[in-house]
C-alpha cells in the first residue's frame, strides 16, 4: 500500500469540492439555461482569462499527465514532440479562430460543421464533418478516462481487488460528472477548470522543485534511465532517424488540436474576438507545465520506489506514482486529484462539443421543427451518452499507448482541415472535391494505421513512406488537399 | 497572411502586418529546424540541451504571439 487513509480523505474532500462546484456553475453568471448557446458556450461570456482556463485545460488532459510522459518512460525523446507542438497549435489557433468566431458571433454558428453548411451551402459536407468530429473525440475522451484510471490504480496499489474498484470508481465518477455537466453544462466544466489548474499549477511547481533535488538532479536520472534500457528514440536528444516522426506529429498535432470540436467550442465561448486572440498567444506559456511533467517520464529512473510501481503498472502511471512516493500523502492526495479532475473535466467539455454536433447538425436537418428548448435537451442527453460510450470503450479494450489514442483522433480530425481553416480563408473550394478528398484522406489514413500496425493493437501513429517514418495525419492530409486543389482547378478551368 | 488581415476588417499598416508575420513564424522556424537543437550540450544541470531549449521556447513564443495580438487589435 503506497496511499493510505490520510491520502484518501484529502482526496474525497477535494472531489467533493470540485463537485459543488460544477453543479454551483449552474447560478454562476446566471443565463437561460434551455438555450444551447448558454448551455454550451456559457453565453459567449468569458473573458481572457476564463477562455485561457478552459482551453488551457483542453490541453492540460490526460495527454499531459499520463500520455506524453508514458511515451518518454517508454521511447524517449520522441514524446517531446509535444513541446514543438503546443507551441505551433497556438500561432494556427490565433491566425483561424478569431475568424472563425467573429462569423459565428454574426450567424450564430455553435459548430464548425454550422460554419461549412453555410459557406459551402452544402448539408452533406456538414453531416461529414460533424460526424467525423463526433468519432474523432471517442478515442480522445478514452485517454482521459486511461489517464483516470492510472491514477486509481496508483491508489489502489497494494490492495485487493483493484480491477472492479477502480472501474465501480470511474463508472460512478462519471454518473455525478454528466450529473452536473446535464445541470450547468459548460458553465459546471469552466468552474470545475479553474479548480483542477489551481492544484495542477500547485503539482507541477512542486514536481519540478522536489523531484530533481530528492533524487540526484537530471544527470543521475539520465544516467539511470540510460542503465534501465534502451530508449527507442533516443533518451538525452533525438535518434536521427525519428526526425521525420517527430516534425511530422508536432505539424500534425499543431493542426489538428482546433479542429477538435471542443477546441472551437472553447474558443466560440469568448467574450470578444481580441480577448479570445490574446488568451490564445499566451497558452504556449501553459505549455511548460507540459514539457515539466514529459521530463518526469525521466526523472521516475531515479525514484526507485516510483519505479517499482510502473514496472507493475506501466509507464502510464510513471506521475501518480511519483505523487505517492516523492510527497507527503495530503500532499500526494491534491497532485492526484488534480490528475483525476485533469481526465474528468476535458472529457465533459469534449462530450458537450459531441452533443452540440449530433443536434445542430445531425437531428436537427432531418427534423427541421425542433425548438430550442428541445435541441437543448437533446443535447443535454446525448453528452450523457458519448461519456458512456466513451466509458464502454476503455472497459472493453485492452490498455495500449494512451498516445496512440490521441494521435488517432488527430488523424481522424485532420480530414476535416480543408473544409473549415481553407474555409475561413476562401469560399472558392469546390465542395463536391472537398467530399472526395474527405473520403478519401480518411480510407486511406484508417488503411495505413492498420497497415503500420499489422492490424494489430495500436502501438504507432506514422507509417514509413521512403525510409522516413511520417505522422500518418499528415500522409492524409496531403492526399486531402491533393484532391481539393485539382477539384477546384477543374470547377474554375470549366468557368473560364 | 494577408487575408487573415483582411479579415478583421480594419487597416492595418503593412509595416505592422509584417511585424505580426515575423512574430508569429519565427517560433515555427525555431522549432522547424531540429537539427539545431538536437543535441546533448550545453547542459544545464545536467538537463541536455534539447529539453531545455525546446522548453525556453515556449516561453518566448507565448510572449511573442502576445506581442503580435496586441499589435493586431490594438487600436
Amino acid at each position: 500500500m503506497v496511499f493510505g487513509l490520510e491520502g484518501w480523505i484529502v482526496f474525497w474532500v477535494l472531489f467533493v469540492v470540485f463537485v459543488f462546484l460544477g453543479f454551483y456553475g449552474s447560478r454562476w453568471r446566471k443565463g437561460d439555461l434551455s438555450q444551447l448557446h448558454e448551455w454550451a458556450l456559457a453565453g459567449r461570456k468569458l473573458g481572457v482569462f476564463l477562455v485561457w482556463f478552459l482551453v488551457g485545460a483542453d490541453l492540460y488532459t490526460a495527454y499531459t499527465f499520463v500520455a506524453i510522459p508514458s511515451l518518454e518512460y517508454a521511447s524517449g525523446s520522441l514524446a517531446f514532440f509535444a513541446v514543438p507542438y503546443v507551441s505551433i497549435t497556438f500561432a494556427v489557433a490565433m491566425l483561424f479562430m478569431p475568424i472563425l468566431w467573429e462569423k459565428s458571433r454574426q450567424k450564430g454558428y455553435i459548430t464548425a460543421a454550422d460554419f461549412v453548411q453555410d459557406v459551402f451551402n452544402s448539408k452533406i459536407l456538414a453531416v461529414l464533418i460533424a460526424l467525423t468530429g463526433i468519432i474523432a473525440e471517442l478515442p480522445y475522451i478514452a485517454l482521459q478516462i486511461d489517464g483516470m484510471r492510472a491514477v486509481l490504480s496508483v491508489m489502489l496499489f497494494g490492495y485487493s481487488g483493484v480491477k472492479a474498484v477502480s472501474e465501480w470508481a470511474l463508472i460512478i465518477s462519471f454518473i455525478i460528472l454528466a450529473a452536473f455537466v446535464y445541470t450547468s453544462g459548460l458553465r459546471g466544466a469552466t468552474l470545475g477548470a479553474v479548480f483542477k489548474d489551481v492544484l495542477i499549477w500547485i503539482s507541477v511547481i512542486a514536481l519540478i522543485v522536489v523531484v530533481p533535488l530528492k533524487y540526484g538532479g537530471f544527470t543521475t536520472a539520465f544516467a539511470d534511465a540510460a542503465k534501465a534500457h534502451s530508449f527507442v528514440s533516443g533518451l538525452e536528444a533525438l535518434k536521427p532517424t525519428f526526425a521525420s516522426a517527430y516534425v511530422s506529429l508536432f505539424i500534425g498535432s499543431a493542426l489538428a488540436l482546433y479542429l477538435y470540436p471542443h477546441a472551437v467550442n472553447g474558443s466560440l465561448s469568448a467574450e470578444s474576438k481580441s480577448k479570445l486572440r490574446m488568451s490564445t498567444a499566451l497558452l504556449p506559456i501553459y505549455g511548460i507545465g507540459l514539457a515539466i511533467l514529459a521530463i518526469m517520464g525521466i526523472l521516475v529512473y531515479s525514484d526507485p520506489a516510483a519505479l517499482n510501481i510502473t514496472k507493475v503498472l506501466s509507464g502510464l502511471a510513471s506521475i501518480p506514482a511519483i505523487a505517492v512516493t516523492a510527497f507527503p500523502q495530503w500532499f500526494a492526495a491534491i497532485i492526484l486529484l488534480g490528475i483525476f479532475v485533469g481526465g474528468l473535466v476535458p472529457a465533459a467539455i469534449m462530450a458537450i462539443a459531441q452533443a452540440n454536433l449530433l443536434t445542430r447538425n445531425i437531428i436537427k436537418p432531418l427534423k427541421r421543427d425542433l425548438s430550442p428548448k428541445a435541441e437543448t435537451e437533446i443535447s443535454k442527453w446525448a453528452s450523457v451518452a458519448f461519456k458512456f460510450i466513451a466509458l464502454a470503450f476503455v472497459f472493453l479494450t485492452p490498455l495500449t499507448y494512451a498516445v496512440q489514442l490521441q494521435l488517432l483522433g488527430g488523424i481522424i480530425i485532420l480530414t476535416t482541415l480543408p473544409a473549415v481553416f481553407i474555409g475561413l480563408l476562401t469560399n472558392k473550394l469546390e465542395k463536391y472535391s472537398l467530399i472526395v478528398g474527405w473520403f478519401v484522406s480518411l480510407v486511406a489514413s484508417i488503411y495505413l494505421v492498420l497497415l503500420a500496425n499489422h492490424f494489430k493493437t495500436l502501438s504507432t501513429s506514422s507509417y514509413v513512406l521512403f525510409g522516413h517514418p511520417i505522422f500518418i495525419g499528415i500522409i492524409g492530409l496531403g492526399i486531402n488537399l491533393a484532391i481539393v486543389a485539382i477539384g477546384t482547378i477543374i470547377k474554375f478551368a470549366i468557368k473560364k | 497572411m494577408v487575408s487573415f488581415m483582411e479579415e478583421a476588417n480594419k487597416k492595418l499598416s503593412s509595416g505592422r502586418i509584417i511585424a505580426i508575420a515575423i512574430l508569429i513564424l519565427i517560433p515555427f522556424f525555431v522549432y522547424f529546424l531540429y537539427p539545431t537543437y538536437n543535441k546533448v550540450n550545453p547542459t544545464i544541470d545536467g538537463l541536455t540541451f534539447f529539453y531545455w531549449y525546446q522548453t525556453l521556447w515556449l516561453g518566448i513564443s507565448g510572449i511573442m504571439y502576445a506581442i503580435a495580438a496586441y499589435l493586431w487589435d490594438k487600436r
